[in-house]
């Protein structure tokens, strides 16, 4: 019933010999809450990356809404609605919490071209800015480089960023990974308040979290897809829990 | 969810990233000594001509090293074009009305900047170091060997520079007109830089410097933007090496050499990349620096320069500048505590 938003053909990237990702047929739904999961290493950023344009497929297509936008280089995909937030921190650390999302949300409303007017004058971008950084609870940090925050604080700016964006494809890169479990649970909330109208596929390892965000989760394994189905039915595979869940006894 | 009292953009942050492009109190003071120094040294215009114009040359590189993160070497580059568009026009009778001749030295040197810049902004580190490094060292050549329209080695003196706006003499001795002419078109000039800085182009070009490819995943035209901001730097290098140009009423090859290059990188490196005002106090504190080194150690006083260099690279990465933002960051700090 719902629209597909985003779709995979034969997906392939290889490197040297290597098969990162390969064969891939995957399709996101408008407004999904997706999740990838999947060992160490086995191609689920390298498919992000495919996604987003950061790297370019070996074999196969990328199509969103209906489009090939296989050829199509990153910052243009962008401007068709593909925002991603990085595994590691991709931020403008020099930079202060605000300046970092104005310099996204400018973009997108095609400020930044601007260079006859003050960079504060646009108020426009400066509101929606703050409004972000407000909904991700780091307005009082808008005024402090990014390198001065503590990581985890780091990685809402990087979510900021990319929802500055206005997407309508969010691929989150394990978006808590390296923050400490205590503060992780006020990014996972962050990202279970995006709103409906955006699909976001997410890779992340916590099994707790995947469970309760995902309402599809993808199991990636040797850069193939082993499994995919709603999470009763990856948490019935019995398949799915020798290979990827069996540390998780709790599932 | 946010209660409208606590609206977001009234946060203090907001406003004063709102309102930062607005003039500081100390501003004005720069423009004040520099016509102070008018009437304090008259006899000494000539060196206070040569300060303005590196100044402005070290501005430019300011705007794509200090705000773009380009590591150029090359950029006398376009200060020698500047300056061998006034000198050649003029030398041959072609054009010499200074005003106009500055924007045709503006002109040329913003078309080699964009020429180059497509090239060489496909490239980054080293590669882009080396490229720049090469494309003056053609340029010098080209001026070396086609003597019949540069003069070569020698150059060529004795420009026939006429009255500025048909009434100011260009006195080489006395160079009184010089300066005020520098001091403007240095006035105009910054206050073009200072709002491209603080303009939303100028904020996307500090997001290349810091993070190039995030700026790509946020949908930012990377190459565009670097190629605008090279041309842009090198019509202003352009235009100081015309004013070189004027205010000697020659050129010659040192317009263009590495020892101009590196000169200018060491001023900015000296004052604080990335601040507008690096450049000021960089060319003040290299030129007064320079001027009493080589009184006192006429053969070795560059030895002195290198040896701050390697200091301020060592201890104080963001220049005299930078020293200045960390004292007053700590002052400050000390009187409101908490
Ligand atoms: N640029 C690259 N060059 C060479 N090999 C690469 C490159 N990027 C990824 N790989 C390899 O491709 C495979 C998949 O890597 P990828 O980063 O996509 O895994 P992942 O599923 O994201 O793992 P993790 O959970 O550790 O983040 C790995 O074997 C990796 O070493
Ligand atoms: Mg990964």
């Amino acid at each position: 019933m719902t629209a597909c938003l985003l779709e995979t053909n034969a997906l392939g990237r290889s490197f040297g010999a290597l098969a990162a990702v390969s064969g891939v047929e995957f399709r996101l739904d408008a407004g999904a809450r997706h999740a990838l999961i999947g060992p160490n290493g086995a191609g689920k950023t390298t498919f992000i990356n495919l996604l987003s344009g950061v790297l370019q497929p070996t074999l196969g297509r990328v199509v969103l809404k209906g489009r090939d936008i296989t050829g199509i280089p990153e910052a243009r995909r962008v401007k068709l609605g593909i925002a991603r937030t990085f595994q590691i921190n991709r931020l403008f650390r020099g930079l202060t919490v605000l300046e970092n999302v104005y310099i996204a949300v400018s973009e997108r409303v095609g400020a930044a071209a601007d260079m006859f007017r003050p960079a504060g004058a646009r108020g426009d971008v400066i509101r929606e800015a703050m409004h972000l950084l407000a909904m991700l609870k780091l307005e009082d940090d808008a005024g402090r480089r990014v390198s001065e925050l503590p990581y985890g604080r780091q990685r809402l700016v990087e979510i900021a960023v990319a929802l500055g964006l206005k997407p309508e494809v969010l691929l989150l890169d394990e978006p808590a990974a390296g923050v400490p479990s205590a503060e992780s649970h006020i990014i996972l909330d962050a990202v279970g308040r995006l709103s409906k109208d955006i699909g976001v596929l997410i890779i992340e390892h916590d099994m707790d979290v995947v469970f309760r965000f995902a309402e599809r989760i993808t199991v990636m394994v040797g850069g193939r897809i082993f499994a995919e189905g709603t999470p009763k039915e990856i948490a019935a595979d019995p398949e799915i829990r020798a290979v990827y869940l069996g540390q998780h006894s709790h599932v | 969810m946010i209660a409208p009292a606590l609206n977001p953009a009234l946060h203090p942050a907001a406003l004063a990233f709102a309102g930062r492009h607005q003039p500081r109190v100390w501003e004005p003071i720069v423009w004040i000594l520099a016509l102070v120094f008018y009437f304090a040294f008259p006899n000494h215009l000539g060196f206070g001509t040569e300060l303005l114009i590196t100044i402005l040359f070290a501005l430019s590189l300011d705007l794509v090293l200090g705000y773009a993160g380009i590591v150029t070497l090359g950029h006398a580059a376009f200060f020698g074009v500047g300056a061998y568009t006034v000198g050649m026009l003029a030398y041959h009778g072609f054009w010499n009305e200074p005003i106009s001749s500055l924007m045709l030295a503006a002109i040329v040197a913003a078309l080699v900047g964009l020429g180059s810049g497509l090239v060489l902004l496909r490239t980054q580190g080293l590669t882009l170091l080396m490229l720049s490094l090469c494309t003056m060292a053609l340029l010098e050549e080209a001026a070396n060997l086609g003597h019949e329209y540069t003069g070569g080695f020698d150059g060529l003196a004795s420009l026939p520079i006429p009255k500025l706006l048909g009434l100011f003499e260009f006195n080489p001795l006395y160079p009184r007109t010089q300066y005020v002419y520098v001091l403007t078109v240095l006035f105009i000039s910054f206050l073009f830089i200072r709002t491209v800085v603080y303009s939303p182009f100028g904020q996307s070009l500090t997001g290349i410097r810091e993070n190039t490819l995030r700026m790509h995943a946020v949908g930012s035209p990377v190459r565009a933007r670097l190629v605008t901001c090279y041309t842009i730097s090198a019509a202003i290098a352009g235009i100081a090496g015309g004013l070189w140009a004027q205010a000697n009423a020659y050129v010659n090859l040192t317009t263009l050499g590495l020892d101009r290059a590196a000169m200018v990188l060491i001023v900015l490196i000296l004052g604080g990349c990335g601040r507008m005002y690096g450049a000021f106090v960089g060319a003040v504190a290299y030129m007064v620096l320079a001027h009493f080194l080589a009184k006192l150690y006429p053969t070795a006083w560059q030895l002195g320069l290198g040896f701050l260099l390697v200091v301020i690279a060592l201890f104080a990465r963001n220049g005299i500048l930078g020293i200045g933002e960390a004292l007053l960051r700590r002052f400050r700090a000390k009187r409101m505590p908490r």
